[in-house]
């Protein structure tokens, strides 16, 4: 196993959208700069092949008072978007600072008009303010990509970072190459995290084929574990949220059909649309997230997406975003399988659990390591809050690094990890990482998703815990690729666990968390963020007061 | 089953497994046919398509995933 060390003032530790934000800026303001991604950052991460929304607050558009439309906001936020449980110093950086990043990346080339005029449309209640600004970004990535060249970013591909290095203070990172057999040393003297959300903790809607997924496959929260792992406070781990998207075919870009959902007898089943909007969108499968089950379960179901009707402008409109948000694939599809959405209403569901806890950070993007920064999907903020926040852990971490010293370095960090690498290249009979990950599926489907309860909880916890130590003991890799999907499935096998702990100290129902023992929304529990920390290694829980 | 190549329209350019995001490509020989080693692993995210110059991929959907629609509405 060969061992490379690399040595710069700034590491991001993913090359999506925060990552390439952050490193832009934190090269801008002098610092140098290398990117870590494990793909590769032209085609990776949530915005891989593009997004064609981004929340953005124009005042001109939108209103003076900020804090109004903050609250709209707040408010498609309900069922458990992250949005809506961030502090009011956040969610304000976050406004003002998004026009910003709009203007930005259309000097940079990335068309954020329709037909020369800002367009908003979708995720919006009818007669209320529209924020999602609708967006060319199917090359977002290589223009970012370019961008970050430019100045002088170094961006190194195929490397799985999955620990943070140093004790106690923060000395950089340590991935796999995930074509060559060798480690890679990061040493840095700040890390902006930008790995993104966590899939793949709970089964999708066909769990016999796992990567039929609404977002990246590969996005396994990777920041998260080794934050975790490293003594960073996490939040609200327990938290999720479904997504609604086509029946059977994983997928995001439900706002960007132009229809209504209805029951099969063309009854719309949400209460904000009775004809299809393109301004609007059908807003019901944001924030009714229970809707296609309670149908199906009540006898009125299923759900369709009911685009009949519309014009052929409008259609064209959808498909063009659809294009746009990296829903190729789906449209190929409809199209070779002769499925026309203006003739054949397309069944809906939601998709699973998509887990939306994370690495607290504040509006400097500050984590609670000196040092560390978070920005993007670490804690749910999607496009916009990856593109401002990892702007701003740039800033930070940059003068952060300004005139400190590189830290020492300690070999012997690095060889108690290879050992774990080689013990899983080295072994010649074992359990696939795929056979890990699917175990690690059912026992959170069914201990820790629609109806948790103490006895439940802790019945999983136990059995988690013995898979979490069978799978580190005998998971097998043939090859590096295989070696970075067992690294996934170890993060997945450490943030299960803090699911069900946090789970189980949250006594109380809020959103899709529903304890069956503890029925009660308990509104003091609301003012908070829910903690979760190592500390020597026992994870203990607490509340952080947040100001909304 | 993700991406079908078509072997007489692909150059062996290496575009697709530069950039696929999941890395399915995993093991392919430099300036030959990609090999598609992790097929199962292919979120459908499109890249390869999108940048394959000389539209030699299409991408076909795994049975589990096809679409549920309604072929014949009231």
């Amino acid at each position: 196993m060969k061992h490379e060390i690399v040595e710069t003032d700034v590491l991001c530790v993913g090359g999506g959208i925060a990552g390439l934000m952050a490193a832009i800026r934190a090269r801008e303001l002098g610092a140098e700069v290398v990117v870590a991604d494990k793909g590769n950052t032209l085609r990776s991460g949530a915005g891989a092949s593009g997004n064609d929304h981004i929340f953005c607050y124009m005042p001109e558009i939108h209103g003076q008072d900020i804090n109004e439309a903050i609250q709209v906001w707040r408010k498609w936020s309900v069922g458990g978007k992250v949005a809506a449980r961030r502090g009011a110093a956040w969610m304000q950086t976050w406004f003002e600072r998004s026009f910003e990043v709009v203007k930005l990346w259309e000097s940079w080339g990335i068309p954020m008009k329709y037909r020369d005029e800002y367009e908003f449309a979708g995720h919006a209640f009818p007669g209320h303010l529209v924020m999602t600004l609708k967006y060319a970004g199917q090359d977002q990535k290589r223009i970012l990509t370019t961008e970050a060249k430019k100045r002088g970013v170094k961006i190194v591909n195929r490397v799985n970072v999955f620990d943070l290095l140093g004790n106690p203070n923060l000395t950089g990172a340590v991935g796999i190459h995930t074509r060559e057999d060798k480690v890679v040393e990061f040493r840095a003297k700040s890390v902006i995290l930008g790995t993104g959300g966590c899939i793949r903790l709970y089964p999708g809607p066909t769990p016999g084929w796992m990567a039929n997924t609404e977002w990246t496959f590969g996005i396994t929260g990777a920041g998260r574990a080794m934050a975790y792992r490293f003594g960073a406070d996490l939040v609200d781990m327990e938290m999720s949220y479904h997504h609604a998207g086509p029946k059977y075919f994983a997928r995001i870009g439900k706002a960007t059909w132009v229809g209504v959902l209805r029951d099969p007898q063309g009854k719309p089943a949400g209460p904000f649309l009775s004809e299809p909007s393109r301004k609007y969108g059908d807003v019901a499968g944001d924030v009714y997230q229970t809707l296609f089950e309670d149908y199906a379960k009540s006898g009125r179901g299923p759900v369709y997406m009911d685009c009949r009707g519309i014009s052929d402008e409008d259609y064209e409109y959808m498909t063009y975003w659809l294009q746009n948000e990296g829903n190729i694939a789906l449209l190929s599809h409809m199209e070779e399988e002769g499925i026309d959405p203006r003739k054949h209403p397309v069944e809906f569901m939601t998709f699973g659990w998509t887990h939306t806890g994370g690495v607290y950070f504040d509006e400097k993007s500050e984590t609670s390591i000196k040092g560390l920064y978070a920005a993007g999907d670490e804690f749910g903020s999607g496009i916009s809050g990856a593109a401002v926040f990892g702007r701003i852990a740039g800033e930070n971490a940059a003068k952060f690094a300004k005139g400190a010293e590189l830290p020492p370095r300690n070999p012997d960090e690095i060889e108690d990890r290879k050992k774990l690498l080689k013990d899983m290249r080295g072994r010649e009979l074992g359990p696939s990482w795929k056979e890990a990950n699917t175990a690690l599926q059912q026992v959170m489907v069914d201990h820790a998703s629609s109806a948790r309860s103490d006895t439940m909880l802790n019945a999983g916890l136990n059995h988690l815990r013995r898979l979490k130590e069978k799978a580190r003991a005998t998971m097998i890799a043939r090859n590096q690729h295989e070696l970075m999907r067992c690294m996934e499935v170890l993060d997945l096998l450490d943030l299960g666990e803090l699911v069900f702990i946090s789970a189980g100290d949250r006594k109380e129902t809020r959103g899709t968390h529903v304890r069956t023992d503890y029925p009660f929304t308990n509104p003091l529990l609301g003012e908070g963020l829910h903690l979760i920390k190592n500390v020597h290694g026992i994870a203990i829980t607490d509340w952080k007061e947040i100001k909304r | 089953m993700p991406p079908v190549i078509g072997k007489t329209k692909c150059d062996g350019c290496g575009i697709c497994v530069n950039i696929c995001p999941e890395d399915i490509f995993f093991g392919s020989a430099k300036k030959q046919v990609p090999q598609i080693a992790y097929p199962e692993e292919c979120w459908h995210c499109g890249s390869c398509k999108l940048d394959c110059p000389r539209e030699a991929i299409r991408l076909r959907i795994p049975l589990p995933a096809m679409l549920c629609y309604d072929s014949e509405p009231a």
